[in-house]
């Protein structure tokens, strides 16, 4: 098998591929879903609209995985707060604060930024990928998970998954060649790009529609969202 | 009549045992052993078997019995950057040391003599040494036809009929390796390296621009004392000298670690000797021997110089993504304007699947008029 | 054929805000941990997100490729009449549409309407619990799901003005204010009647009843028809048309302040001529500006323990009267009052509203979400519990009978006018 070549061909046509798959099916996700039509709101506000818009962002971005009183709420699991918090934590820390990365979106944008050490970085995507693992436990595990789970979900675990391990394995040169591990790490993030559009991980985008919605549906209530 | 050892060789000029002996040792690190081969793989004889041996010892009985290896250098598409790099030696060397156990048949550019007549020594050397001799191999082969031709015939031609005679096939530098640079987008002469042509004969390459020239002469010098090629990884390279990437051994790997980076050639990191990463170091996807043996017999290497590492021993180096972009960014990206066709794409089609969804709720809402006025 | 009407409404139903919102879950499974029918059941069919999958299949295959191809390969069904039978049941049975979910979704995916428009869907095909469709029916015929026609509600006002000696203003054209009472209140909780009656009388409102819009529950609101929710909500904005008042007060009910403050104004525009506040807020308005006296710490005198605020789901979550049930309780009973855990917009629902407590079959479900408002009241050490929402009321008094508890229950109007001063 000639890992160079294969690495050269996921890393160059295969990934421009994935790319371009990505963009348009992104935009025609939006696009359908916006063309569905909205309607206005007429009746008055009791609160400001704008200010909840902007609390229920802070309170999605600033406290979710440190909601006190939603502790108190549901003691029942605290597990999967932490979990999901921390993953996307640390994919906010290795996708967009890690060295490697950064030049990929400077390639890509043509600015780059500053970054965080080695060691932190590395840190994070351990314990993103340790929260992947009690993800997928409490998938498993869960009863109303196992009712709501279908292919997809599955999918979304995997494909996401496994471009963390391979970028682990791959800075930490761990059993196989660079070639080898850089290889799997962008086969499977190109796998990944195509099947952003086609499933749930594109909530990223959606996020911005119903967090608004909330902000705005809590804030013309006067109710801290 | 047996044709004289390097031994004898070494004392027709003048070489003393003692001299001799260290030689012997100073080609034992020219070989870069990492441990003592077999003892059958070690050419020694038999005697010898329950024996304590020593590496000094191989190559000491070598040089003993075997007569100086036979080279025939031919170069093609090339700067000539390899065999100056060689030269570049001061003695004594390890470089010289084994040049001293080699005899150079014909030499494309180092050659006294011209014309036919070195066109003629050369074909005489093949036949007197057929079967026995070193090919080596310095730049790239144009498969196009006309782009490369010495005396009349074609690069091509050159490399199938001096193949067909050698022993083995030692291809220096990137671009008899892999290319090199002739091979860089357009590629309009259909650059090849040595070995997408030669199948039927042990190729080994030295890749590099130019290749270092410790990590010829180690593989010249394995050749000589166990009549075979070292170990080789996937690409063929010796994996002694390309056994660890530049990464690996790099003196600026502390900074890499610690996330000090350069950012630009003259600021206050580069100053300092911090990590190049950012500055497009190819180093973690670079295997040779650049941190280790580094050039002009241990002075530098362009990290340690304050240049990023340009990958010159991986294949396409030339093609990988610009020497100035991080290592770790897509080869190329889609042009400005194929990405703007995807996203037209997505939006058309989402517009108009969109479009159909609304038709479908108009008719919704005309049925459910329909029935509250029924 | 039954499917198909349910499809089209939810075809009709769904805009770019349904839409976005439906693409936007990611499966977490976290609304099941704020659902207090899932926390008192177990029953995993009982998170939201499942109650939603109705909506969410319907549309994926008419609105999506993925659900084209999807019914192509056979990997998910068309929609059927089993599917909306099975539906019905979760949805009506074990949801009071408190919107806790839409508080605790990552995405801020806002549940409550969206569960609304399932029953839309269910409604349109006839798949709505048979308690619930009597009820509908009779609000339909005679004005109210309690039956209250016009003659019993003008016996009842009679017999309250009577025996609690108040003035009730009926019909009285330019007034400022029409109160709307719930039938729940004119039927269990008749003193409500009186004390609100007191209050705003000695605080000198000019206000009025009216026998056109004598009802202020929407049972066509829990049904999730569309036609009958207009239907009882024009009844209360002709009777306010016609006595020409500026402003309607809803008293002690939840859903009907949703409906009349949220809702109304998109479904009739006429409805935003008016102001529309609930009597929580007015309470709160008249004692802090002290337009009507109480005594302080009244509750606290006669040593009747612990004192604890239920926060109703439409008023106080969905309707955003948190702090003057507050202020007023702090000044009614400063050293016996005490709040329970959670509170305010986190607050855990009674388990009666969203036409639960009118099936007889959600009885069980409806039990089992009660007993976390039990032990939420023990933890507090409260032996009284006063609300803002009648049906809260009528769902805990219902508790305690059922549970054997020796709780009192009682409501913020009730209160401030037993501690009024005269």
């Amino acid at each position: 098998m000639n890992w160079n070549a294969f690495l050269e061909f996921v890393r160059g046509p295969l990934f421009q591929v994935s790319l371009l798959v990505f963009v348009a099916g992104m935009l025609y996700r939006l696009v359908r879903v916006l063309m569905l039509g909205w309607s206005r709101d007429n009746v008055p506000s009791k609160g400001s609209k704008g200010g909840g818009v902007v609390k229920s962002f802070l309170k999605s971005i600033l406290i979710w995985p440190f909601i006190p009183w939603v502790k108190r709420t549901f003691s029942k699991n605290p597990v999967i707060y932490l979990a999901g918090g921390l993953f996307h934590l640390a994919l906010l820390v290795v996708l967009i604060l890690g060295t490697a990365h950064m030049l990929v979106w400077k390639s890509l944008l043509g600015f780059g930024w500053a970054t965080l050490p080695l060691p932190m970085v590395d840190w994070m995507a351990a314990v993103g990928i340790a929260a992947m693992v009690a993800l997928l436990i409490h998938r498993l595990v869960n009863p109303v998970m196992r009712l709501i789970s279908g292919p997809s979900e599955w999918a979304n675990w995997t494909l996401v998954f496994l471009p963390m391990v391979s970028g682990y394995m791959l800075t930490h040169h761990m059993f196989f060649r660079y070639e080898v591990l850089f290889s799997i790490h962008m086969l499977v993030v190109d796998i990944l790009l195509i099947w952003i559009p086609l499933s749930r991980i594109s909530h990223f985008i959606f996020y911005f529609f119903a967090r608004t919605i909330h902000g705005v549906e809590f804030g013309k209530r006067a109710v801290n969202p | 009549m047996p044709e004289e050892t390097v031994h004898q060789y070494l004392q027709k000029q003048g070489v003393s045992r003692r001299d001799f002996l260290k030689i012997c040792g100073a080609l034992v690190g020219a070989l870069g052993l990492t441990r003592m081969p077999p003892f059958d793989e070690s050419g020694l004889p038999g005697n010898l078997k329950h024996t304590s041996v020593k590496p000094i010892d191989m190559v000491r009985h070598a040089l003993e019995t075997k007569p100086r290896l036979p080279v025939i250098w031919l170069e093609f598409q090339d700067c000539a950057g390899c065999s100056e790099a060689l030269t570049r030696s001061h003695s004594p060397t390890l470089v010289n040391l084994v040049l001293n156990s080699i005899t150079v048949e014909y030499h494309e550019t180092l050659s006294a003599a011209a014309g036919f007549q070195v066109e003629e020594a050369k074909q005489a050397a093949m036949k007197k040494y057929a079967g026995q001799y070193i090919l080596v191999v310095e730049g790239s082969i144009p498969e196009g036809d006309g782009y490369c031709t010495i005396g009349g015939k074609s690069a091509l031609d050159l490399l199938k009929e001096a193949a067909a005679g050698a022993a083995a096939i030692i291809a220096t530098g990137n671009c008899a390796s892999f290319g090199g640079i002739p091979k860089a987008k357009p590629n309009p002469t259909n650059a090849k390296g040595v070995w997408e042509i030669i199948t039927d004969k042990p190729i080994v390459n030295i890749p590099g621009c130019p290749a270092i020239p410790e990590a010829f002469t180690g593989t010249l010098a394995n050749f000589l004392i166990f009549g075979s090629l070292p170990e080789l990884d996937g690409l063929r390279r010796p994996k002694t000298f390309y056994g660890n990437t530049i990464h690996d051994r790099c003196l600026r790997r502390p900074f890499y670690e610690a996330g000090k980076f350069a950012e630009s050639f003259d600021d206050e990191g580069a100053r300092q000797g911090w990590c190049l990463y950012k500055l497009g170091c190819k180093g973690p996807t670079t295997y040779n021997a650049c941190a280790t043996i580094k050039w002009d017999a241990g002075l530098s290497f362009p990290v340690q110089s304050g240049h990023p590492c340009l990958g010159c021993s991986e294949p396409n180096f030339w093609d990988g993504g610009g020497f100035y972009q991080g290592q770790s960014a897509p080869l190329n990206r889609p042009a400005v304007t194929v990405v703007g066709a995807a996203a037209a794409a997505g939006i058309v089609a989402g517009a108009a699947m969109g479009a159909a969804n609304q038709s479908q709720k108009k008719s919704a809402a005309r049925k459910s008029k329909k029935q509250k006025d029924a | 054929m039954q499917t198909l009407e349910a499809m089209n409404v939810f075809v009709e139903e769904t805009g770019g805000w349904v839409a976005s919102q439906l693409e936007a879950c990611t499966r977490c499974g976290m609304c099941a941990e704020a659902c207090h029918f899932y926390q008192g059941t177990g029953n995993p069919e009982y998170a939201p997100v499942w109650k939603l999958e109705l909506l969410r299949r319907a549309y994926e295959q008419r609105f999506t490729l993925t659900g084209k191809f999807k019914l192509l390969l056979g990997i998910d069904k068309r929609i059927s009449d089993e599917d909306l039978d099975h539906w019905s049941e979760i949805n009506y049975y074990a949801c009071t549409v408190c919107n806790k979910c839409s508080m605790v979704c990552p995405m801020g995916i806002d549940l409550g309407p969206l569960l609304h428009g399932v029953r839309a869907g269910l409604a349109a095909a006839g798949k709505v619990p048979d308690d619930l469709m009597v009820a509908v029916n009779k609000q339909i015929e005679e004005g109210s799901p309690l039956g209250m026609t016009s003659e019993v509600w003008d016996s009842r006002l009679e017999w309250v003005a009577d025996d609690w000696d108040v003035v009730i203003p009926r019909d009285v054209k330019g007034a400022d204010t029409l109160v709307v009472f719930s039938s729940i209140e004119v039927m269990k909780f008749p003193s409500n009647i009186a004390a609100i009656a007191k209050i705003l009388n000695k605080a000198g409102e000019n206000w009025t009843v009216s026998s056109k819009a004598r009802e202020v529950v929407n049972f066509g609101f829990y049904e999730g028809s569309e036609e009958h929710t207009k239907l009882f909500l024009q009844r209360v904005l002709d009777g306010a048309k016609e006595l020409g008042v500026k402003r309607i007060v809803v008293t002690e009910c939840g859903h009907a302040y949703d409906a009349l403050r949220w809702l109304a104004g998109n479904l009739i525009p006429e409805a935003n001529d008016f102001e529309i506040t609930h009597i929580t807020g007015v309470l709160g308005e008249l004692v802090g500006s002290g337009r009507i006296k109480v005594k302080p710490g009244f509750f606290d005198e006669n040593d009747s323990g612990t004192i604890t605020f239920h926060d109703a789901c439409k008023i106080q979550r969905r309707g955003g009267y948190i702090k003057e049930p507050r202020e007023v309780l702090n000044i009614l009973a400063p050293k016996s009052f005490k709040e329970m855990t959670p509170n305010r917009e986190e607050a855990i629902c009674c388990g009666g509203g969203g036409g639960v407590i009118a099936i007889k079959a959600a009885d069980p479900m409806r039990y089992a979400a009660f007993e976390l408002k039990i032990e939420q009241v023990n933890k507090v050490g409260a032996t009284t519990v006063t609300m803002s929402c009648s049906n809260c009321r009528l769902q805990f008094t219902d508790g305690v009978e059922h549970f054997n508890l020796d709780w009192k229950i009682t409501g913020l109007a009730q209160m401030v006018a037993d501690a009024m001063e005269d």
